[in-house]
């Protein structure tokens, strides 16, 4: 009874970010919780799979082979049951993602583990591991714990955990999992590429936002140009998308789109209105300059500057260049 | 003797043609006025009550005086009345004829058409006859030489490059009633002339025109013959113009001399300022069920006979089309030609009802010509014949309203004024929020009594530029000496506008709550608000559903202020400024001249705009259009109304006074590119510089008061409660010292006792690891419930796990100790995400057209609000779970709960949100799969099911990419938004909801077990205040940014 399985997500035959970083979170209490690292492979080439996986830290690598390469939540939780069973881990590890929500908690439910989604922070108060979430909006943090649960299951935050960067050594044994005749699989049928938009500002992480300061919409390149430089997405307040400068889609605010996934928000010449405050004002990380010192903006802002945003611009291009 | 001969060489046949064909046009005529009054009398009832004979001698005034054509039109206007007035003339002088030849003399052999009545009749007859023909001749050469763009029907705001045939019929219309004027006026002199000419009695200029003519005539060398021809065809001509114009009166242009008798004197002194109330049902339903009052207007059936009428008594003058603002802003609505295609529909639907299969709305009138009103009265105020253009299309709103046809941002504005009481999604707590900034207290009226309350509304509450107005009128008052208080988080949105989106029932319930504040409050006078909307609704609307104090608007109080002295002018600020008057305030309830008042006051040199007062031009927010985004690119309202000011040069302020103009107009001051012309400010801060505000110290007299109180106060009780604290622990230790050397071995056991056994301390949790036991996995399993009472299927079942979610009001405080957040910490709404798993539900059902839809929630009493939500949206059935111990319960618990209500339910399909808004776990759904050994998919965007063994499943990953997959039924699917935008639930609906059964289950202790974690800990995470500001040039800042962001990306 020990170890951490870490599931591996992959999809078009390669691993995805949040399982690497899941090793990375693994790796860092491993030796507190005891038992070994193990990450388990689930696919129909595993192999490419596995050796991607043996990063620092990963003491095995267990495959267990499917009919074809499309994920199925049932033939997941079939398999990863089966391995946490039998090497009786501690902790297993799952990505919150759209496939990790899928089967997580359904494994969770059939060990009667202990649980918890969405964990941005995994730490060990002795030898029993502490997981960190928030709720409402980011506003509240909680640390659970799992008494009396001689397994736990946690669907961990993606971009989060630093994933390690060294390979690994570990030992690659294949494990094997009836999933011909799983109960309630489905059959995949297609994949659907992503409809065609511009932008997504629900689902931007970064984004620069710029707003009437911009003057005229002659003055906008200039800061197209510079998002994309940054990596990020261009958004707007009200004024900007109502004079036709920039397509609706890119309002950021209650009359345009939430800011719901962002977490390093740049708002430029925007003094906040609150209709664009109730978009953007969650944000983790917001950086506001405005030449305006009283700016509302500055209310819900965590890094202020007061200088012309045109300046700025040209700055942070050669900054970045 | 002086008189004529009527009937000249007309024969016994000709008479008796005469006689029949004009019996035939008084019948044809009669026809028409009984088929309009039979058509009003089928109609429904007024849903506003009407004062026909009190409205009738306004309606008498403004006929005979020609008031209201003369409006923002004089020369149509002094063209008009002397064709009226020619017109009723020569009916009076055919109708006195008549009287003579038909009735008193072959009858009672009395004459009285001679002599000098004869003279006068005939002097008054040409010159009312020539007033006819200068005013229509005047009328042709406008329409057809100057043309204006307000008589012109094609739809160019529609981007109609060619004329509609219904338009073209409009043209002959108009093009018919002009000429056939023209001719009975050019045919009458005709006839006089040749009259004249042959007869040349010495009474002859008595008839000037006719005179004239004759004189010309006979000058131009016309013979005995030629006249008798002229005279014997033309009186043929004439006479069967006339009859054939009188025949038409009802079925053209003309009608509208009839109408108008009676939209004029039906008007509705409160029409739109007050709208009604929905229309009571007609008729018991077929079943027993309650008759359900009718919503609004989806049919044209469902139009009142005074709004039929209204439709009738257009005469396409186009005021009201040039009036609009959304006409003018290139919006697809114009007031009239919404009229004109009412009109036809109407008369189409009368002839032959629902044959023509049009629907009112999407056919007649399309929904976002509906939408583009910003219902500011400007139509209806100058329309010259009385219609009432707003409230129809309120009407008809409402059914787009229950219909769900509306706009997604104002969908959620209208559910966060349902929710949190307020149109900004703020929590209802912070609603005094810009208090907190004063020098001073301001009055909570609920716990003490002022003599004024200030309902404050929802921008000036709100919006941090309006904040900033209401705390400089809170100044301004205190200054004065005016007794204020608020209501705080009591007040909700006022609802001017959402009545006038349509959503009447959410209206009812913010007129209900905040009357039943005011009544909960402790005693004030009157009721004062900087917000015209508020003002307007409070002071005309309210009324019907409750005693209402009496209501002022602040312009008015500051003038009063400034009059009495309370208020003095030590700085008189010299500016040129303009002032745009509130549609509300202004066209509403007449305020054009408070603010001007206060403007003359202070000493400012007022310009009024070329649109102002009755004719203001709206800023475009009203009607619920500031809830509405405008489209992208077209020149809004306010900036049309910005380039207006601009335009009166050398301006040094935009004067407003209603909190959404300060909105729209400080935004469109900006985009119109005069954001250097002027400056936008409201009243009350040009009132604060006049009387040099800042040099009043606001704190110091009742302060002083206050301090000198308080000081005393606190010595007195403080040496009260020394000597007290002395005393009493004298006595007390003694008796509790000897009491407890009795007791002491009882003592000692019960606090043994109540340390929890079975509940180690987290500390000692951790030290006591490995504490989890032998590994072993243990299956969650369904809870057992008590059964309830579950219906027998008919059809499939499909079971909607909706969960009510709470969000935090940003002033929260955790209770760490206890690990808890008070319940007053949140505001709850339906979870988005559960929302979109109902509407999958209901869309399955529906292409089903089979099958049940049943709600399951889990929470406290409150919770139901929410179940009926669903309910309301179509679900046909709820169940609500609860048991304390469910309060904090984690998502597997969550999930054991409702597979043991699965188990009673048996249902086909299970639905549950993707996560929720709250917590987000984004695991209850795939649990309960699992406990239910259900097939499951997560993250849905769409479902296919002909209700057979297997569905087609959309699924969203990452990246927008998306897995279509089959699965077999029975499943489980957690939803994901986006995939079908949920229907709208009105606030009548959810009151009806009521009906639908609701069973309420016991959770018997179900969250006792406590299956996944336990929360060791809740705190807030660490975070800064306000900004940090980093300091330097650009090129300083540049280097500081581009490190938050290397350092946010993890590339330090």
């Amino acid at each position: 009874m020990a170890g951490i399985l870490v599931v591996a997500e992959h999809f078009d035959g390669v691993l995805r970010d949040v399982t690497l970083e899941m090793i990375g979170a693994a790796a860092e209490i491993k030796d507190g919780l005891g038992g070994p690292l193990a990450v388990l492979v689930i696919g129909q080439d595993v192999d490419a799979l596995a050796s991607a996986a043996n990063l620092e830290g990963v003491d095995e690598i267990v495959t267990v082979a499917q009919a074809d390469a499309h994920f199925d939540p049932a033939l997941y939780e079939e398999a990863v049951c089966a391995v946490a069973e039998a090497r009786q881990v501690r902790l297993v590890l799952i990505g919150h993602t759209a496939a990790g929500m899928a089967f997580g908690p359904a494994v969770a439910a059939r060990l009667g583990s202990g649980f918890a989604s969405d964990v941005f922070g995994l730490t060990l108060d002795g030898a029993e591991p502490i997981a960190t979430r928030s709720g409402y909006g980011g506003k509240v943090s909680m640390d659970l714990a799992f008494p009396d649960k001689p397994v736990i299951v946690l669907t961990l935050r993606g971009a989060t955990f630093k994933a390690p960067e060294e390979a690994g050594s570990a030992s690659i044994a294949s494990f094997t999992v009836e999933l011909d005749a799983v109960p309630g699989a489905g059959t995949h049928i297609d994949y659907l590429p992503a409809p065609p938009a511009d932008v997504d500002i629900g689902k931007a992480e970064f984004i620069l936002s710029v707003g009437r300061a911009l003057g005229e919409d002659t003055n906008l390149p200039q800061f197209s140009a510079l998002a994309e430089r940054l990596g990020a997405t261009l958004g707007c307040s009200r004024p900007v998308a109502d004079s036709g400068w920039l397509p609706k889609a890119h309002q950021v605010g209650q009359s345009g789109t939430i800011a719901g996934n962002c977490s390093l928000y740049l708002a430029l010449g925007i003094s906040g209105a609150v209709q664009h405050l109730a978009g953007m004002k969650h944000v983790d990380t917001i950086i506001a300059v405005n030449t305006d010192p009283e700016a509302p903006i500055f209310n819900v802002a965590h890094h202020g500057a007061c200088v012309d945003i045109f300046e700025l611009a040209e700055a942070l291009e050669r900054e970045f260049n | 003797m002086e008189t004529r001969e009527l009937f000249w060489e007309i024969s016994s046949l000709g008479h008796t043609l005469f006689f029949v064909v004009a019996g035939a046009a008084m019948a044809v005529a009669f026809a028409g006025v009984v088929w309009h009054v039979y058509r009003y009398a089928r109609a429904r009832r007024s849903p506003v009550p009407v004062h026909p004979w009190r409205g009738f001698w306004r309606m008498v005034f403004d006929v005979f005086s020609q008031r209201t054509v003369h409006r923002r039109d004089r020369s149509a206007g002094h063209a008009h009345t002397p064709i009226l007035y020619g017109f009723l003339l020569l009916l009076a002088a055919t109708s006195i004829i008549t009287v003579e030849y038909d009735i008193s003399e072959p009858f009672f052999g009395f004459t009285f058409w001679h002599g000098d009545f004869y003279l006068a009749f005939s002097l008054i007859a040409d010159l009312a006859g020539l007033g006819l023909i200068v005013g229509v001749v005047y009328m042709m050469w406008r329409r057809w030489q100057v043309r204006p763009a307000k008589l012109a029907y094609r739809r160019e705001y529609r981007g109609e490059t060619e004329t509609r045939p219904r338009a073209r019929a409009w043209e002959w219309d108009d093009t018919l009633f002009l000429w056939a004027l023209l001719l009975i006026g050019v045919t009458g002199f005709l006839q006089e002339a040749v009259r004249l000419a042959m007869d040349q009695p010495p009474w002859g200029p008595w008839s000037p025109v006719g005179w004239v003519l004759a004189q010309i005539f006979l000058g131009l060398g016309m013979d005995e013959a030629a006249a008798a021809a002229i005279r014997r065809a033309n009186w043929w001509i004439h006479g069967i113009a006339a009859l054939a114009f009188i025949a038409g009166i009802p079925w053209t242009k003309a009608k509208h001399i009839l109408a108008v008798l009676g939209s004029l004197s039906t008007r509705d002194a409160l029409a739109l300022r007050r709208l009604p109330k929905p229309a009571p049902a007609r008729a018991a339903a077929a079943d027993d069920t309650e008759p359900e009052p009718e919503v609004g207007f989806g049919s044209i059936a469902q139009f009142s006979w005074k709004d039929l009428l209204n439709l009738d008594a257009c005469t396409k003058c186009g005021r009201c089309h040039e009036a609009c603002p959304a006409t003018a802003s290139g919006a697809p609505l114009s007031p009239r030609d919404l009229i004109l295609d009412l009109r036809a529909h109407a008369a189409q639907s009368a002839f032959r009802p629902g044959a023509n299969g049009a629907a009112l709305i999407g056919d007649v009138i399309e929904a976002e010509t509906l939408w583009s009103c910003r219902s500011c009265g400007a139509c209806m105020e100058i329309c010259p014949v009385g219609i009432e253009h707003p409230p129809m299309i309120v009407q008809m709103r409402r059914q787009l309203v229950e219909d769900g046809a509306m706009e997604q941002q104002l969908r959620d504005t209208l559910d966060m004024i349902a929710n949190r009481g307020n149109s900004f999604g703020e929590s209802p707590r912070s609603r005094g929020g810009w208090t907190s900034a004063l020098e001073f207290p301001v009055k909570d009226v609920r716990a003490e009594p002022a003599e004024n309350l200030w309902f404050v509304g929802d921008y000036a509450s709100y919006d941090p530029r309006n904040q900033d107005v209401s705390r400089t009128v809170a100044r301004l008052f205190r200054a004065a000496g005016l007794d204020f208080g608020l209501l705080y988080e009591s007040e909700r949105t006022a609802g001017n506008d959402v009545r006038r989106v349509g959503e009447e029932g959410l209206f009812e319930s913010l007129a209900e709550h905040n009357l039943e504040a005011m009544g909960a409050a402790k005693q004030f006078d009157a009721i004062v608000t900087t917000d015209p909307h508020s003002y307007n609704t409070i002071r005309n609307e309210y009324p019907d559903f409750g005693e209402v104090a009496p209501i002022r608007h602040y312009t008015s109080v500051l003038a009063e202020l400034l009059e009495s002295g309370r208020l003095t002018v030590v700085k008189p600020l010299g500016r040129r400024v303009t002032l745009h008057d509130p549609c509300h305030l202004g066209r509403f309830n007449g305020h054009y001249d408070e603010p001007r008042r206060v403007l003359e006051l202070i000493g400012c040199e007022l310009v009024d705009m070329p649109r102002c007062r009755d004719n203001s031009f709206c800023c475009g927010a009203g009607g619920g259009r500031i809830w509405i985004p405008d489209p992208v690119g077209k020149e809004r309202p306010a900036e049309n109304r910005m380039h207006e000011a601009a335009s009166l040069g050398n301006l040094d302020a935009f004067v407003v006074c209603c909190p959404k103009d300060m909105t729209m107009f400080e935004d469109a001051r900006k985009t119109s590119g005069h954001e250097g012309d002027f400056v936008v400010q409201d009243l009350a801060e040009l009132v604060a510089e006049a009387i040099d505000l800042k040099s009043i110290d606001l704190k110091e007299v009742p302060a002083l008061v206050d301090r000198i109180t308080e000081a005393a106060a606190t010595r007195i009780a403080d040496t009260v409660a020394d000597r007290l604290a002395e005393r009493l622990a004298e006595t007390v230790t003694e008796r509790v010292l000897s009491e407890l050397a009795d007791r002491a071995p009882t003592l000692t056991a019960a606090a043994a006792a109540s340390q929890p056994a079975s509940a180690p301390k987290p500390e000692q949790q951790a030290e006591a690891a490995p504490a989890s036991g032998p590994w072993r996995a243990a299956p969650v399993t369904a809870a057992t419930l008590p059964p309830y009472e579950v219906p027998a299927k008919e059809g499939p079942r499909l079971l909607v796990a909706v969960k009510r979610v709470g969000e935090l009001n940003p002033d929260f405080a955790i209770d760490e100790a206890g690990g808890t957040i008070a319940d007053e910490h949140f505001e709850y709404e339906l979870n988005e995400w559960d929302e979109a798993a109902l509407e999958e539900a209901l869309l399955l059902t529906e292409r089903l057209e089979a099958g049940e839809v049943v709600a399951v929630t889990i929470g406290p009493d409150d919770a139901e609000e929410t179940l009926r939500r669903a309910l309301a949206k179509g679900a046909h059935r709820g169940v609500r779970v609860w048991d304390e111990s469910l309060r904090d319960a984690d998502p597997v618990t969550l999930a054991r709960v409702l597979a043991g209500v699965a188990a009673q339910e048996t249902p086909d399909i299970v639905l549950t949100g993707a996560q929720s808004a709250d917590l987000g776990h984004g695991a209850t759904g795939s649990a309960l799969a699992r406990i239910l050994g259900l097939p499951h998919a997560a993250v849905v965007l769409g479902i296919e099911w002909d209700g057979a063994d297997a569905m087609t499943v959309t699924r969203e990953l990452e990246g927008g990419m998306r897995q279509q997959l089959t699965l077999p039924a029975p499943a489980l699917l957690t939803v994901q938004t986006g995939g079908s935008t949920p229907r709208y639930a009105t606030m009548r609906m959810i009151k009806q909801a009521r009906k639908k059964p609701i069973a309420v289950v016991d959770g018997a202790g179900v969250g006792l077990e406590q299956a996944g974690a336990v929360v060791r800990r809740l705190y807030e995470p660490p975070k800064s205040g306000r900004a940090a500001m980093i300091e330097g040039d650009a090129e300083a800042v540049a280097k500081a940014i581009a490190d938050i962001i290397r350092d946010k990306r993890g590339e330090v």
